[in-house]
């Protein structure tokens, strides 16, 4: 129970009125000592009463604006922590045969936009945060069930890009938006980028402990651009096995040894994307416990609709008055 | 008039006049009227020179007093306003999230504020003027007014050909340039490799002078000038660019040259958000509700009516003041 204005509540003791006296005038009447007491009178009269009060006390809440506060509620659904790792750099800019986009096809970060909005429309149940990177890692929006903000977020890869990409660094940003709220509710990094990069030796082991720490599930999408190396691709005989010259097959290789659920997914055109996000919304289909927020009620106009009713049986005691006094007949006055 | 309201008939339409008001406002009563709402984007400048304290006598740094006024903007604003979020350093704005709206998010829209961090910052390089022109460009397509927080401090400084020329149209983008800072020159933290603050910058760590470019006109009389060897003169410059202190002359200049209002966040979210919705293009219908109106009359009235009724039989009960 909250008052949006509470000190309206001062004027609360008027509400004892009704004991002090009536809406209805007393007449004078010689010797009630005589009559037996009147059952259905004594309930007109406490009813008429309690109505007065229901009237004072009525208005007097709903001026102090009564209602129920906002509360939560833990709701049984599907649902996950999921974390959206967006590379932002300018290469996603391009359409999947590496061209400018030229209104035929879609460029990359148009179709990851648009999927990636279905994905987090279609799942009621999460709580999605979004984490940025490119030559720096940056948080964009904390966990969230707000929408709007996240496909703000999500429309947002849209714009400009910077230039490289930090892959390391921008997984750290992502495990540490997941933060160590929430233990037993799956919890997932969706990376995705068009590109890999070599992630150094001393964050590859910060990593592999922080993974090891707080288990999560991994996927990365990756939008492969025609003609550019593969994460499965097998080094052709004679070309170097190193992650600078095959920087995606190692990344790959790198979460694959992390210990955790990881599925990589290679699109190749936005219907691959699509396919990807499916994958992804099937796997993390788990019933999970999150806690939904049920806004407040205001029930001022309640307040005052139950004055008012009261006001009504206040006004049909009033109209049904008759006086004892026979004036020639006349009624009031 | 005491009289009047004794008599019977007075009495009943009290009480009609009290329940007929009581019901209008149980159905609700509103009255309709225009509000200005604000669409912004706002960019926030991450680098080195807003981690100077000198905000509060010292007891904030410009960072962290940029976070909380625009968490303080975004309930001063209000519920229908529209709030974006981005981030500069070097020479450009990088937008972290479009407008939205600001009561529905709000939340996660603090939550994004206080995650920003010098730590975003992919440069330690602060060329104001660059990334005021591009924050305009972000803004345009957006359509959305533009608040840019910065404390003015150019790193390196400006070349001798001075503020670069704005290419947009003047006042085509609406808003702010906020100046966060002290007046005072204040030193600037260092960080290491590992993002461990370390001391202070000093004279020696930052260029004080801009030798890209023309040199000045002045350069010719400088020490040890020649034309092709030394066109800047031959001395190294010193100057005080390691303290730092807002330039609001500078980004006063700004403000002009783009079309800006030019206003400082010591003057408080509240001003912030008056300035903002000045410029605003956008209003809206709003219904206040006003339904207390008529349940306050309707409360005197029943009051009234009680009271009236009390004193009639005090005076009954008390036949001599009759």
């Amino acid at each position: 129970m909250i008052f949006t204005t509470p000190y309206w509540l001062f004027l609360l003791p008027l509400a004892v009125l009704p004991f002090l006296a009536e809406t209805q005038p007393r007449e004078g009447y010689p010797g009630l000592e005589l009559l037996p007491t009147d059952g259905i009178s004594s309930l007109v009269k406490w009813s008429l009463r309690l109505a007065g009060v229901l009237g004072l006390a009525g208005l007097i809440l709903g001026l102090a604006g009564v209602g129920v506060g906002e509360s939560s509620r833990q709701v049984v659904g599907h649902g996950s922590h999921v974390v959206l790792l967006i590379d932002r750099s300018s290469s996603m800019d391009n359409t999947f045969a590496g061209r400018q986009p030229d209104g035929s096809e879609e460029s990359k970060s148009a179709a990851a936009r648009r999927i990636l909005k279905d994905f987090v429309m279609q799942r009621p149940g999460d709580r999605v945060g979004v984490a940025a990177f490119s030559t720096a890692p940056m948080q964009v929006v904390p966990l969230t069930s707000a929408r709007p903000i996240i496909l703000a977020a999500i429309d947002a890869i849209g714009r400009p890009g910077l230039a490289f990409t930090d892959v390391g660094r921008g997984l750290a940003m992502a495990m540490s938006t997941h933060g160590q709220e929430q233990a037993g509710t799956g919890r997932s990094v969706v990376l995705v980028s068009d590109g890999a990069a070599v992630i150094d030796r001393r964050l590859q082991e910060k990593l592999r402990a922080e993974f090891a720490r707080q288990p999560i599930n991994l996927y990365w999408l990756y939008l492969r651009t025609s003609g550019s190396k593969g994460i499965f691709e097998q080094p052709a005989p004679g070309e170097e096995d190193t992650p600078q010259a095959l920087p995606e097959r190692h990344l790959n290789k790198f979460f694959e040894s992390l210990h955790v659920p990881y599925r990589a997914f290679e699109a190749e055109s936005p219907q691959a994307v699509a396919d990807a996000v499916a994958a992804i919304d099937k796997l993390e289909r788990r019933p999970a416990v999150y806690t939904e927020r049920v806004p407040g009620i205001d029930l001022s106009h309640s307040a005052y609709g139950l004055a008012a009713a009261a006001m009504a049986l206040l006004l049909m005691a009033k109209l049904f008055e008759r006086s004892l006094k026979i004036e020639g007949g006349r009624r009031g006055n | 008039m005491i009289e009047f309201l004794n008599r019977k008939a007075a009495r009943r339409w009290l009480l009609i006049t009290a329940f007929l008001l009581s019901a209008i406002a149980a159905f609700g009563w509103s009255v309709r009227h225009s509000q200005d709402l604000v669409d912004a984007l706002a960019i926030v400048d991450v680098t080195g020179s807003m981690l100077v304290r000198d905000v509060d006598k010292g007891s904030q740094n410009r960072l962290e007093a940029a976070r909380s006024t625009i968490v303080e903007l975004a309930q001063a604003l209000p519920c229908s306003s529209r709030l974006g979020l981005g981030i500069f350093t070097e020479r450009r704005s990088f937008v972290l999230f479009d407008p939205v709206e600001v009561c529905a998010n709000y939340d996660a829209f603090s939550g994004a504020v206080a995650g920003l961090d010098w730590r975003m910052a992919w440069e330690g390089d602060s060329y104001i003027a660059k990334g005021l022109y591009s924050a305009i460009d972000e803004a345009l397509p957006a359509k959305s007014n533009l608040l840019f927080v910065t404390d003015g401090h150019e790193a390196p400084p400006l070349p001798a050909s001075g503020v670069p020329d704005f290419e947009g149209k003047p006042g085509e983008v609406k808003g702010v340039i906020l100046g966060v800072g002290g007046r005072d020159k204040s030193p600037i933290p260092k960080f290491d490799d590992d993002g461990r603050e370390v001391g202070v910058y000093g004279v020696g760590d930052v260029p004080h002078d801009n030798r890209h470019g023309l040199p000045g006109k002045s350069a010719s009389s400088a020490e040890g000038w020649h034309p092709r060897n030394a066109p800047f003169g031959g001395q190294a410059a010193v100057g005080e660019e390691h303290l730092s202190s807002l330039r609001s002359e500078h980004l006063k200049d700004l403000a002009q040259r783009t079309g800006l209002i030019y206003a400082e966040q010591q003057n408080g979210a509240h001003e912030l958000a008056r300035t903002l919705r000045s410029v605003a293009s956008r209003s809206s219908e709003v219904d206040t509700d006003i339904s207390s109106l008529p349940a306050l009359v309707a409360l005197s009235l029943l009051a009234l009516l009680y009271a009236i009724a009390w004193r009639a039989n005090a005076s009954r009960l008390h036949p001599a003041s009759h």
